[in-house]
């Protein structure tokens, strides 16, 4: 082992208070908990973009933004969520949970760990705060699409800076935890005997070493097309605006993976900890996980079914994207059959994992008429593929985070959350955001385009359900907040083993666990 | 070495090996709109050795124009349409004018649809993608000469160009 | 109760001319009633399988809970389930794959087409050229709209005609012809979109993409732009009209005519 260790024990004994403790910390706890709270509040704050979104679209006409600053709102909602929100969520899990779980005292490279964080609050100020500038934020999607993006304004080169920013946090969080995975585990704990989560995320990390290098590179033709007199992407030099298209979503739809795979792991964590029964298939899971991986670098195209490909890609891509459709199902027949003859109980972490299995597969169901090309061609651009992404982000990613903050909150704080209100928080939640979405799919099939501030009078109906429903989901979101603080408040009292079903080396820890923890490797059988 | 340090080695190298292949993916992108006719590009390089090969089949040719980001040009093909003998040398005309008084370059980038023919679509003499410089008030003829290669698909009996004019007077440089 | 009348008097007003439209529109080319089948096929395929999927977990959370005093059962892998549960659903998407790439071949040929229409999109309106007859016109949104859409604008836009959804000067297509449609654009990307003759692409700057229509029935169909191309990408909106042969060359007569005058 590394000499790390040992310089942990040096610094034990100096470890500072206050302010100082929270940006100095090498602690996979403290980063972790870090991660957690700055998703937590850059959710409200992308949150709140939508409720303007939503607002303005309650009703047909303009009431409330101008068109150019609701495209800024869409803009920045996608970017906050995807890249402030999700993405720290999940390596904030990854901090928490990894060690603890492979009986490792730490990441692998915790000083890096520490800077992969502060880097994010840094690069969302300097993209939020171009929201006030007098050209505004970006406002041409956050798929940046040339030429309208080359069109932005004083905006563009701090969006393209940040962009870098969040994607050096992403990468170097990626190679702490596949070094630390790799190189960390109790002896005795083969690959194939990890914990499903380990696996998941060793996945995602591949996916986001792999894939977030392709994005800063294409944000960085187009700084150089703009700035520097390159012509990648106009037609007059040569270039062409759709290889832009084809270089961001070869980054893009990994992306969409890494946004889902953790999500994947801790279904498959809290399933069979409620059925009080192993997972169905853990093989067959982890090999499914890896062809979802794998498989996601060659649909990239199907983002851009109308852009005038040649019919013999639209074929390759619209087969591959079905392909990928195969080992998503196993995965969700694996957890079916984990629940199949177990003895559940419904606590909150089930029922989240429970709504994700359901909601998240009517999300693949509208993916896979998403690929079939001539379908597509009536879909593409409208406020289908919105409800259909929105429905494997929100009751997809977002529900697998919630139910594994409830789930693991109890061991990271040896505080229990109040189950009655638990319990509400997800009924009021999953209602909503039902209420939000499904009209979604009726309105884009009825000819509603995306990104659109007003809409003809026909769409109105279920454009004021969908409002409506925007903000229940945000109002049910205090029910959150406020049980996380309720929690906090309470004494120590939880067990080692707070759920009778869970397994695994974390639950063999104090509950909270000691700030250093698994010093000496345990043994594994 | 560790394996920590072998993990983080290769792990770097992996990271900045994908960040370069974003920018293989130019070239890479290219040869495959080459091989393929994505989007209508024809062969920017000029057909070089041209044999004539007139064949008993003829098709249509339709010829269009689009000036880009309402650039101050008029600028117009001189035949809206040609029946053209496949395996045959043909020759026609764009027209360029300059609008405004003062000296401009504008750069030319064509298309050819259906994509899947454009490879069949060679130029031997064109304005594609050179930087004509036209003074104010100017008129140019832009001249085009091409062949149908005999290899078009026996089904594809209609080709239409289009050339899309920017006006590059502020640009550095283009091809 | 108090809450629920507010709302409804909220939206109400609004619903009076709304449509609770909850489907795709078969419309009235041959590509769109393709694509209308084939979406058709699939969301069928998928409400089964959604049935099958959500009625074993619906059974099993009713009967296999702690509860009711079930014991957990030891099983937790079988490869020849893997096997059968990969086997079929690849077997169910070749079944998928058949008529959709039968459906994709017959969209993307546009050989042998009557009429040539070059759209070309600006921002944010439409330019459209007739090639074989030489007329081109702007289209842009119809005044009402325009100004109804305006921020406190004051006016109530479900008394505008059609809102966001008409233009001043409109595309006229004979019906029972094959038109090819060519889109282009002057400055960034957008997409030219009407759901009732199926079909849309991306009009790319610098490059010509192409769609087909035979339009089967004469009416009025109305589409938007279908690319986000800057602040009033929701505000350049696409009319064509159908109608017979000899009307649209009447109205192509029309349009040289206009034409001449105004060059002289």
């Amino acid at each position: 082992m590394s000499t790390n260790i040992d310089k942990l024990h040096d610094d034990h004994h100096h470890t500072p208070t206050g302010i100082m403790r929270w940006i100095t910390t090498t602690n996979h706890k403290d980063i972790g908990s870090m991660y957690l709270w700055f998703s937590l509040i850059m959710f409200f704050v992308g949150g709140l973009m939508a409720l303007v979104i939503r607002a303005e679209l309650f009703q047909p006409g303009l009431q409330l933004v101008v068109p150019g600053f609701f495209n800024q709102m869409t803009t920045m909602h996608a970017l906050v969520m995807i890249f402030g929100a999700v993405m720290p969520a999940f390596v904030g899990l990854a901090n928490w949970q990894l060690p603890i779980m492979i009986g490792a005292p730490d990441m692998a490279l915790p000083r890096l760990n520490n800077w992969s964080f502060w880097i994010l609050p840094f690069a969302f100020t300097m993209m939020l705060s171009t929201l006030f500038m007098d050209s505004g934020g970006p406002a041409a999607g956050w798929t940046l699409y040339p030429p309208l993006s080359l069109q932005g304004g004083d905006s563009f080169p701090y969006t393209i800076l940040a962009i870098h920013m969040l994607g050096l946090s992403s990468i170097l969080g990626a190679i702490n935890v596949i070094a630390t995975i790799l190189n960390m585990r109790a002896p005795g704990m083969t690959l194939m005997k990890m914990p499903i989560f380990v696996w998941t995320w060793l996945i995602t990390a591949f996916l986001l070493i792999a894939s977030m290098p392709v994005l800063a590179g294409a944000v960085t033709m187009l700084l150089t097309d703009k700035f520097f007199g390159t012509m990648f992407f106009t037609a007059s030099g040569g270039g062409d605006p759709v290889m832009f298209q084809h270089i961001f979503w070869f980054f893009g739809h990994p992306e969409v993976y890494i946004l889902i795979l953790p999500a994947f792991g801790i279904v498959s964590t809290i399933i069979p900890a409620f059925s009080r029964k192993r997972l169905f298939g853990y093989d067959s899971m982890v090999y499914a996980t890896a062809s979802i991986a794998l498989l996601s670098f060659i649909v990239w195209a199907h983002h851009m079914f109308t852009v005038g490909m040649p019919l013999a890609g639209e074929i390759f891509f619209m087969f591959t994207t079905m392909l990928i459709a195969i080992p998503t199902g196993v995965k969700v027949f694996n957890w079916v059959a984990t629940m199949w003859r177990g003895s559940m109980t419904f606590e909150t972490p089930m029922l989240f994992a429970i709504a994700f299995i359901v909601l998240f597969t009517i999300g693949g169901f509208s993916g896979l008429m998403l690929a079939m090309v001539p379908a597509d061609f009536q879909y593409h651009d409208t406020y289908f593929v919105v409800a259909h992404f929105h429905y494997v982000l929100v009751p997809g990613a977002v529900f697998a985070i919630m139910a594994a903050v409830y789930y693991w909150l109890p061991k990271w704080t040896g505080k229990m959350y109040n189950e009655g209100l638990g319990k509400l928080h997800f009924w009021l939640t999953t209602i909503f955001v039902n209420l939000t979405f499904f009209p979604m799919h009726f309105v884009g099939l009825a000819g509603m385009p995306r990104r659109i501030p007003d809409y003809a009078v026909q769409f109105a109906d279920f454009n004021a359900i969908a409002s409506v429903g925007a903000f229940g989901f945000g109002l049910s979101q205090l029910v959150f907040v406020y049980i996380l603080f309720n929690t906090l408040k309470k004494d120590v009292t939880a067990e080692d083993k707070v759920w009778d079903g869970a397994e695994g080396l974390e639950w063999t820890l104090s509950s909270p666990p000691p700030y250093h923890s698994f010093e000496e490797a345990p043994k594994v059988d | 070495m560790s394996s920590f340090k072998k993990t983080y080695l290769s792990l770097t190298l992996f990271t900045l090996f994908m960040f370069s292949f974003s920018y293989m993916l130019v070239p890479l992108y290219d040869i495959f709109c080459e091989i393929t006719g994505l989007n209508g590009k024809t062969n920017q390089t000029k057909v070089l050795t041209v044999r004539e090969n007139p064949t008993e089949r003829f098709v249509t040719v339709k010829f269009t124009s689009t000036v880009a980001n309402s650039a101050p040009f008029t600028f117009e093909p001189i035949d809206r349409e040609i029946i053209v003998q496949v395996g045959k040398i043909n020759n026609t005309f764009y027209t360029l004018t300059n609008n405004t008084e003062t000296v401009k370059h504008a750069t030319a980038s064509p298309s050819v649809v259906p994509h899947e023919d454009a490879e069949y679509f060679k130029k031997i003499e064109c304005f594609c993608f050179s930087q004509q410089q036209i003074n104010g008030l100017e008129t140019k003829e832009l001249p085009l000469q091409f062949i149908i290669d005999n290899e078009l698909p026996n089904d594809t009996r209609t080709l239409i160009l289009s050339y899309t004019m920017f006006n590059t007077t502020d640009q550095m440089g283009s091809k | 109760m108090r809450i629920s009348n507010i709302l409804l008097m909220v939206i109400f007003p609004v619903t009076a001319f709304a449509e609770w439209e909850t489907n795709m529109p078969r419309g009235v080319t041959p590509t769109s009633e393709v694509a209308y089948d084939l979406h058709m096929l699939i969301f069928y395929i998928t409400v089964v399988i959604g049935i099958l999927v959500f009625g074993a977990m619906l059974y099993s959370i009713i009967y296999h809970r702690k509860s009711l005093g079930h014991e957990p059962a030891k099983f937790h892998e079988s490869t020849k389930v893997e096997i059968i549960w990969t086997v079929i659903p690849f077997i169910i998407l070749v079944g998928m794959a058949v008529p959709a790439t039968k459906a994709l071949i017959m969209m993307e040929d546009t050989r042998d087409s009557e009429i040539t229409l070059k759209v070309t999109g600006y921002q944010w309106m439409w330019q459209y050229e007739y090639l074989e007859d030489n007329v081109t016109f702007f289209s842009k949104i119809d005044t009402e709209s325009n100004t109804a859409r305006r921020l406190n604008s004051g006016v109530d836009v479900k008394n505008v005609n059609n809102y966001l959804r008409n233009v001043d000067n409109a595309v006229v297509l004979p019906i029972n012809t094959k038109v090819r449609i060519l889109l282009t654009a002057n400055d960034v990307i957008h997409a030219w979109w009407v759901p009732e003759l199926g079909g849309k692409k991306d009009a790319i700057p610098g490059y010509v993409n192409e769609i087909w229509v035979d339009i089967q029935e004469p009416g009025t169909y109305r589409g938007q732009c279908a690319e986000l191309c800057g602040k009033d990408h929701g505000f350049m909106p696409i009319v064509v009209h159908a109608v017979s042969k000899p009307e649209y060359y009447k109205w192509v007569g029309i349009q040289k005519t206009n034409k001449f005058a105004k060059n002289k």
